[in-house]
Parts: C-alpha cells; sequence; structure tokens
C-alpha cells in the first residue's frame, strides 16, 4: 500500500469511527436531560430510570469518542506536517476553543454521572444539560476548522507560504455556516433515529412498556424535527458548495458538461473515461434550479477543470447519492410520524421500519463526510496545497492504518456488544417490575 | 516586544497543562499500574475504590494532555511537527495506550453485567495499557531530552527511531512509572475507607518514593555517562536547584503523615513533590524542552504569527475562566471529603 493512501485511509477510519461517538455525545445529552427534567418536574420514577439508562450509553460512547478525538488531534501532525505547518497557526483558533468546550464537557460529565447524590437536584440536571451544550459548542469549532479546508480564508499565500494571517476571518470562512448546521442537524437526526429504532426493537418485544414509548416519543421528536430542517439546510448546502466549490459540486451530481438546463440525475453511475453519466434519471433543468435556483443557470461540468484536479468522482457521487437517498427517507419517515403521533400507540408496521431505519442516519453521516473529504480531493488546503505534500516523510504508513484498523474494529465490536448487555439487563429489570414475562 | 510576553504567558500555560498532567492525569495511570500488582483478598475492594475515586474526574484530567497538544500545534508549529514526525512511533504507541486505557476502564465501570471473567479482562487490559502508557510518556520525555532528533539523517533508524530508543529514554520511562504509581498510592490512601486498603496504599506509596528518588538519581547517572550535562543544568540554574531541593524536603512530610488520618497533607505534598521535579526541569531547559541535534528548538523563534498568539492567548485566558471554577466546583464535589 502507498504511503499516501495509507494516511488518507487511516484519517478517514480514524474520522468516521470517531463521528459515530462524537455525534452520541453532542446530542444524547440532550434526551438525557429531557428525561431527567420529566423526572424532576413530574416525579415520574419511569423517566430516572430512563435518564440512567440513557446517560451509561452517553458514559460508554463518550469515553472512546473522547479517547478516539485525542488519537486524531495527534494524528493531523502524525499523518499530516506538511498540513499542520500551515494549517496550526491560521486554523488552531477553533481547535483552542473546541478544546475549552470539550474540557468542559469532560468536567459536566464528571458531575453528572457521579453527582446522583451531593449535588443540588437542579444542579446536577444542569451539568447533564452542560454536557450536551458543550458538546454542541465542540462539534461546531471542529466542523469550522473542517470548513476552513474547503474555504480557506484568513491568509495571504505569498510564494508557498502563508503570511498576514487572520485566524478570526479562517475561523469564519465561508464554509463554516452551512457545513456546521449540516453537521448538527444530521448528528440529531442520526441519534434520534438510531435511539428511537432501538426503543422501537424493545417495544415490539414488549408492547406495553411505557418507559420505551416515552423513550422513543423524545428521541424521535428530536431526530424528526431534524430530517424536516435538513431538508432546508440540505439544500442551503448545496447551494453554498455549487459557489465555492463548483468541481465538488460536479462530482457530486456526475456533471461533466458546463451547461445551461443543467439535469439532475437521480441514481446513475458516472463514467469518468466517456465524460457521461450510465444508468440515471435525468430531471432536465434539476441541477442548475437546485444549485442556483433558476433553470437556465450555467452549471461548471467537469470537463472545465483539468483532469488532474478531479476529486474520485464515482466514490463521491455514489455517497452522495446514499446521503440524499437517506436524508430524503428520513424527512418522510417524520412527517409521517407527526402525522401518526396523535395516535395513542403506534402501528406495529412503523415500529418495524424505525427498527430498520435505526443506522441509516449514521450511514448518511459517513456518506456525507464522504463527500466533503473526498470531494476536496486532491487538495487538502482546496486550491492551495495538495494533499500529497501534506503527507509525512516517515515511511511505513500502512502498519499505522493496520494498527487502528484493527484498534477500532476491536472497540466497535466491544461497544456493540456492552450495548447488548445495557439493554439487555435494562428489559429483565422492566419485565420484573412489570411482573410479566418478555411477551407482553 | 509584545510577541515575547504572549509567548512567555503561552510557555506558562504549556507548563502548567504538563504540571496537572503528569500530577493528575499521571496518578490515573499510577491507579491502573498498582492493579497489576497483587493485592490478595483486597483486590475487589481496591477496584471498586479505583472505580470511585477516577471515574468523575479522568476525563477532566486527561485534558491538559489535549491542551498541550493545541498549544503546540497553534502557537509553535515547528516543535509540534519535529515531535509528530521524530517520535511517530512513540506517539502512536502511546495513543493505543490512552484509547485502551480510557475504553477498558469506562468499559469495567459500565458493564451492566458485572461478572467474571470480563471484569478481569477489563481489569487486565487497564493495568497493562496504563503501564504501557506511562512508559511511552517517559521515553517521549526522555528522547525530548536526548538531543537525537536530528532531521538530516538518511536512514529510517536515524531518523524515527535513533532519537528515543536507548537506555537513557527507558531510565526516564522507568522514573515516570515510578512517579505514578507514588501519585496514585497517595492520592488512593484518603479515597479509601478500609484500614487494610489504606495501610497498603501508604506502604506502596513509601515504597514508590523511594522509588522515584532512586530512579531519579539513575536518570542522573545515566544521563551523566551518556554525556548529558542534565545533573549540571539543573545545579547551574539557582530556580531549578532550588525546586529540587524543596522537593526532596517534602520527601519528609510525606513520610512524616503517610500513615496519618489527614490524607489532604500527604497528598498536596506529593503533588508538591512531583510538581516542583517538573519545575525544576522546566526551569532548567529555560525554554528549550526540545532538543535537536542542531540545538535545542527555541520556543520564542518558533512561535506563530502575532495575530495567532494573540488569540491562542485570549482563548486560554477566557477557557481558564470558564474551566477552573468548574474544575475546583467538580474537586470540591467529590474530593471534598478529603478537607
Amino acid at each position: 500500500m502507498e504511503d499516501l493512501l495509507a494516511a488518507r485511509l487511516t484519517m478517514a477510519f480514524s474520522l468516521g469511527f470517531h463521528i459515530v461517538f462524537a455525534s452520541v455525545g453532542m446530542i444524547m445529552p440532550f434526551f438525557m436531560s429531557t428525561a431527567h427534567y420529566l423526572y424532576l418536574r413530574r416525579g415520574d420514577r419511569e423517566y430516572l430510570e430512563l435518564t440512567k439508562l440513557w446517560m451509561k450509553g452517553v458514559a460508554i460512547l463518550f469515553a472512546v469518542g473522547a479517547v478516539s478525538g485525542t488519537v486524531l488531534s495527534f494524528e493531523l501532525g502524525l499523518l499530516w506536517p506538511g498540513f499542520m505547518k500551515y494549517a496550526g497557526p491560521i486554523i488552531g483558533m477553533p481547535f483552542s476553543w473546541e478544546g475549552t468546550a470539550f474540557f468542559l464537557e469532560a468536567i459536566a460529565l464528571g458531575l453528572f454521572l457521579y453527582g446522583w447524590k451531593g449535588m443540588h437536584r437542579w444542579v446536577h440536571w444542569g451539568s447533564g444539560l452542560m454536557v450536551g451544550i458543550t458538546g454542541f459548542a465542540s462539534g461546531v469549532f471542529v466542523v469550522a476548522a473542517n470548513g476552513w479546508m474547503n474555504s480557506p480564508a484568513g491568509f495571504d499565500w505569498v510564494n508557498g507560504e502563508a503570511i498576514n494571517i487572520d485566524p478570526v476571518a479562517a475561523m469564519f470562512n465561508d464554509a463554516w455556516l452551512h457545513q456546521m448546521l449540516h453537521m448538527q442537524v444530521a448528528a440529531a437526526q442520526a441519534v434520534g433515529f438510531c435511539a428511537a429504532g432501538i426503543h422501537a426493537f424493545l417495544l415490539l418485544k414488549n408492547r406495553s412498556s411505557s418507559l420505551h414509548r416515552r423513550a422513543l416519543k423524545i428521541a424521535l421528536t428530536f431526530g424528526a424535527v431534524a430530517s424536516i430542517m435538513q431538508l432546508f439546510v440540505g439544500h442551503f448546502v448545496a447551494q453554498r458548495v455549487a459557489e465555492l466549490q463548483p468541481i465538488k459540486l460536479a462530482a457530486m451530481e456526475g456533471h461533466f458538461e458546463t451547461q445551461r438546463y443543467a439535469p439532475l440525475y437521480i441514481g446513475g453511475i458516472p463514467n469518468t473515461e466517456l465524460g457521461v453519466m450510465e444508468w440515471g434519471i435525468a430531471i432536465p433543468g434539476g441541477l442548475s434550479f437546485l444549485a442556483f435556483d433558476s433553470f437556465e443557470a450555467e452549471v461548471k461540468g467537469l470537463n472545465d477543470f483539468p483532469r488532474d484536479e478531479w476529486p474520485p468522482v464515482v466514490i463521491v457521487h455514489i455517497a452522495f447519492q446514499v446521503m440524499v437517498a437517506i436524508g430524503g427517507l428520513l424527512a418522510l419517515i417524520s412527517l409521517a410520524y407527526f402525522y401518526l403521533a396523535r395516535r395513542p400507540a403506534l402501528p406495529r408496521r412503523f415500529l418495524q421500519l424505525l427498527v430498520l431505519t435505526a443506522p441509516l442516519g449514521f450511514i448518511a453521516i459517513e456518506s456525507g463526510w464522504i463527500v466533503t473529504e473526498v470531494g476536496r480531493q486532491p487538495w487538502i488546503i482546496y486550491g492551495f496545497l495538495k494533499t500529497k505534500d501534506a503527507l509525512t516523510p516517515m515511511p511505513g504508513m500502512q502498519y499505522h492504518f493496520y494498527l487502528f484498523l484493527v484498534l477500532y474494529l476491536f472497540l466497535s465490536l466491544m461497544t456493540i456488544w456492552l450495548f447488548k448487555r445495557q439493554i439487555e439487563v435494562a428489559e429483565m429489570r422492566i419485565d420484573r417490575e412489570h411482573g410479566r414475562g418478555r411477551d407482553g | 516586544m509584545v510577541g515575547g510576553a504572549m509567548v512567555e504567558i503561552l510557555l506558562f500555560f504549556l507548563g502548567a497543562s504538563l504540571i496537572l498532567y503528569i500530577v493528575l492525569g499521571g496518578a490515573d495511570y499510577g491507579a491502573g499500574i498498582l492493579e497489576l500488582l497483587p493485592a490478595g483478598r483486597l483486590r475487589d475492594e481496591q477496584r471498586s475504590v479505583i472505580n470511585k475515586a477516577m471515574g468523575p474526574v479522568w476525563e477532566a484530567n486527561h485534558m491538559w494532555l489535549i491542551l498541550m497538544v493545541v498549544i503546540l500545534f497553534m502557537g509553535f508549529p515547528p516543535v509540534f511537527l519535529t515531535l509528530m514526525v521524530h517520535l511517530h512511533i512513540p506517539m502512536v504507541a502511546l495513543l493505543v495506550g490512552i484509547v485502551l486505557r480510557g475504553s477498558a476502564f469506562t468499559f469495567r465501570h459500565y458493564d451492566a453485567i458485572q461478572s467474571e471473567p470480563s471484569q478481569t479482562w477489563y481489569s487486565r487490559i487497564f493495568g497493562f495499557s496504563s503501564l504501557w502508557t506511562a512508559i511511552w510518556i517517559g521515553v517521549i520525555a526522555g528522547g525530548l531530552e536526548r538531543g537525537l532528533i536530528d532531521p538530516q539523517q538518511r536512514t529510517f533508524w536515524g531518523l524515527y527511531i535513533a532519537p528515543w530508543f536507548g537506555v537513557f529514554p527507558l531510565a526516564v520511562a522507568a522514573f515516570t512509572v515510578a512517579i505514578f504509581v507514588f501519585l496514585a498510592a497517595v492520592f488512593l490512601i484518603g479515597e479509601s475507607s478500609n484500614q487494610d486498603l489504606k495501610r497498603r496504599f501508604a506502604t506502596l506509596g513509601l515504597i514508590a518514593n523511594v522509588a522515584v528518588v532512586v530512579m531519579g538519581g539513575v536518570v542522573f547517572l545515566v544521563a551523566d555517562q551518556q554525556g548529558l550535562p542534565l545533573l549540571a543544568t539543573f545545579i547551574a540554574s539557582p530556580g531549578s536547584l532550588t525546586a529540587m531541593v524543596l522537593a526532596t524536603a517534602l520527601f519528609f512530610l510525606v513520610w512524616r503523615y503517610a500513615h496519618s488520618s489527614r490524607a489532604i497533607v500527604v497528598r498536596l505534598c506529593a503533588a508538591a513533590q512531583i510538581g516542583l521535579i517538573l519545575v525544576g526541569w522546566i526551569i532548567a531547559s529555560s525554554g528549550e524542552i526540545i532538543r535537536t541535534a542542531q540545538g535545542p528548538i527555541n520556543f520564542y523563534a518558533s512561535a506563530a504569527p502575532e495575530a495567532t498568539l494573540w488569540q491562542l492567548t485570549l482563548a486560554l485566558c477566557v477557557g481558564s475562566l470558564l474551566i477552573f471554577p468548574s474544575l475546583i466546583f467538580l474537586f470540591r464535589t467529590f474530593k471534598g471529603h478529603l478537607g
């Protein structure tokens, strides 16, 4: 394996692993605090049980998120010293704020996890909420830093050196807002639907469990609201990308020829040899309209760019299609949920559907990051520095990759196993308390 | 000149983070190492004391490391890059240890079914990865001091292995392990209500304290043997000499109070002792902690542009205003019973 490929795969894998835990760390505390609030207000012990159940999930996932995040902060330098040489001073600022937020998050989590006795109950509740707020803030800062890689700002590039550095301008680069909104909303979707799916599964096993019914309601309300919001946010993102990174948009859509009335393809595989889309369903003018609000607008195609600046078109296109398809599906399910939520109980079929859609939000997040990161290639700082020029001089990167591959696969399996055990035990307790068997 | 003052502020934060990481985070690693020692019938009790003591604070203690990384890559990129390129291998080893240690500790506590053999396995991984991480922290520290980082080398060995591979980094690693065990044992005295366990921690703490002194001597000896003027630099600087004398003086206080009921006294003494050793090292190096074959890397010369230093200083100052009160609240909530 080439060192460049190994380093890119390591980074992709590390980020892909971390983002799952980070998303949960940002969103799950809000579910937890909602349940906790309902317990404190209404005194219903079932909400307390739910709070503690979710708290254990947060504790496990936050720990893995924190240590895998540590790995990432080192990997920036271990794998990409040529990048950090420039990026550190320019875009370190959001990282310094992220570090602050992350620190506060760790403190708040310690207080919440262990503060059930000895802390004032509302202060304790507040510490749980702080976990969510600071986790969310961390996410905002980190995504702002990533935005800078796509839309560099806050420096002048003179003779291969960055001068006149302005960290504030770098942080508030043109891409920070739309990327941040897109990611934070996506995290709420993914975590909401995943938690809802798990509770739907348990509800199918025990239809009378009001704990799972309440859990599902809280989680899916977050997930569904986010899914509707994402329709608008996603559209905004596409328009910003069309403006800031036309080549990325062209790769996402498999759009080769610069043209007015550019078609939007549903499905399809881009053939980069012939420069055409194969098997796709074309909606005439659709891309022009989506990107620029006008059917007549001209959309730049890949052929307008030098071939060596093309990102891997097929990967970007497929990942984009997967993300959009999931986004659409989750929005439809969300609408259905708002309709069905008025009934006393959700239909069995709908619960089964929720079980199936549980992992989709995370698949969409992973796909979305593939679009962003692979779609930026061959650049690491878009338009300024190529990824291959940022690589560490140290050879043997494939061993680094295999090591973290094995480590993270092991941790993923462990986490799933621990969750399975948590859920089994929670189920047994619920069954026992209600004095009935698993089948209700 | 404003730039120079800001570099000093940043170096202060960097040094403070280093000390806090070694003293607080180090105690957490030491707790894992302690669990590797046979404890007989006290094993389960010891496990639960460590869970309770570390649980609320270990993640916050770990953040000092993150802070150091951020200060380095934002404020002093050449320093960060030199470390990440030439100490790549020990850094990766360190990260593997950090990941396994944190995960195993959390999994052990939050496994819904607290039974064997899983608990033993978590504990083993927690213990060995704590020891592993401590060793690599020491190796990295030794590599910084040793001065064999040399970008002009041509071979893989010369560029990526020689800087950290050898007797001196190993001696520093052993010194680090002794420090961590010492801190953990002393900190844990006050966390336990079981008298047998208290005695065990006190005894282990005193043994480890001797080990700290002995290994510290070994580090100086090995340095001298390898032509590193470590002892000479320490003695030449009045500040670091004072720090060393004070650290040694605290030795007596630690011994005096180890078995007493006032856990907080011995705890503060131990923390001060290790903190002073680090202060001595920082002062002796006078802003040139990282030495290469071409000479020490000067923090003043490798500082980022002024606009960046401003933002970093601002973030650290505002961050401190938020973090320190929260941290004090955290420690008062969970460690308040000691005072």
